[in-house]
């Protein structure tokens, strides 16, 4: 564990924080760890820059947005929610995310019109979309900014966070990482509807919203 | 019966157009009919209706909850 993880899990421990998975789950899965580059509205996400200069995330402000996603996720009907990942590292993760909220996924590629084109076959209406990463989906990101609907995103460090109504700052990146964060979130929202008991949890472990790369773990 | 047949529409036109005006919840300038902007409930409170003008959603301005004090995005 790395001097900023430590400090980040002791200033958490001496205030009895509660999070929503144990700190030492977060920092295995990585989903503090940033990058290199920081865009200025990343900032106030950010804990410490390590010597290196990689940014390292806060875990109590990925935490508070998780919740804070989905409290707005509950709030909509399942099938007007599209979660969306065109990189591969985050279809699994999407597909199980999409099977027990009951959304609807995009994983791949996004045709263009997918939103905004009507006499497309593959047109869908939703009416919140849910991103993985923005850089790889933003033709998702440009097309709910068209027709004004509103896009909540997991967001790097190095992630511009233009067209994003809400921002859920976390290691996109990692398979590990967005596995463990689609966990949460999904367990999160059927909390929030009342579809799982305040403190139960998913019947699968977060293993398995991680994507297998050639049938390996 | 013609007086008021008349006077319905007219009634309902200025509802609608009351409805119509839209203000952008982080620069407070109205926001034009033909413009679409994005409307949401708090993230957070879910009390009252988040919007955003093209503007701000595109530069990433902040939006503060008029309810809860929530500072998005
Ligand atoms: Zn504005
Ligand atoms: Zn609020």
């Amino acid at each position: 564990m790395s001097s900023e993880e430590s400090r980040m899990k002791s200033e958490i421990e001496s205030h009895a924080l509660e999070l929503l998975v144990p700190i030492d789950q977060y920092l295995a899965a990585g989903v503090h760890i940033g990058t290199y580059v920081c865009n200025k509205a990343m900032r106030e996400f950010v804990y410490r820059i390590r010597p290196d200069g990689l940014y390292v995330l806060d875990v109590r402000k990925i935490d508070e947005r998780l919740r804070i996603a989905a409290k707005m996720i509950s709030r909509y009907e399942p099938d007007k929610i599209v979660a969306v990942s065109v990189r591969q590292y985050g279809h699994q993760s999407v597909k199980k995310f999409s099977q027990y909220v009951r959304s609807k996924s995009i994983t791949g590629r996004v045709i263009p019109g997918i939103l905004t084109n009507p006499h497309l076959e593959y047109y869908m209406e939703p009416e919140l979309v849910v991103v993985t990463d923005p850089r790889a989906d933003q033709q998702i990101i440009t097309e709910a900014f068209r027709i004004g609907i509103p896009v909540v995103s997991f967001s790097d460090t190095d992630n511009r966070i233009d067209g994003i109504d809400l921002i859920i700052p976390a290691n996109n990146k990692g398979r590990r990482s967005l596995a463990l964060l689609y966990w949460i979130l999904t367990r999160q929202v059927l909390r929030e509807r009342g579809e799982l008991m305040p403190n139960a949890d998913l019947p699968e472990p977060p293993d398995a919203f991680e994507t297998r790369i050639g049938g390996k773990a | 019966m013609p007086a008021m047949q008349n006077a319905y529409p007219s009634t309902k036109l200025s509802v609608h157009d009351t409805v119509k005006t839209r203000t952008c919840t982080s620069c407070k300038k109205t926001i034009s009919p033909d413009e679409k902007p994005v409307i949401f409930l708090c993230p957070n409170c879910g009390k009252v209706e988040i919007i955003r003008c093209n503007m701000c959603r595109k530069q990433g301005v902040k939006y503060v909850c008029p309810v809860c004090g929530f500072v998005g995005p």
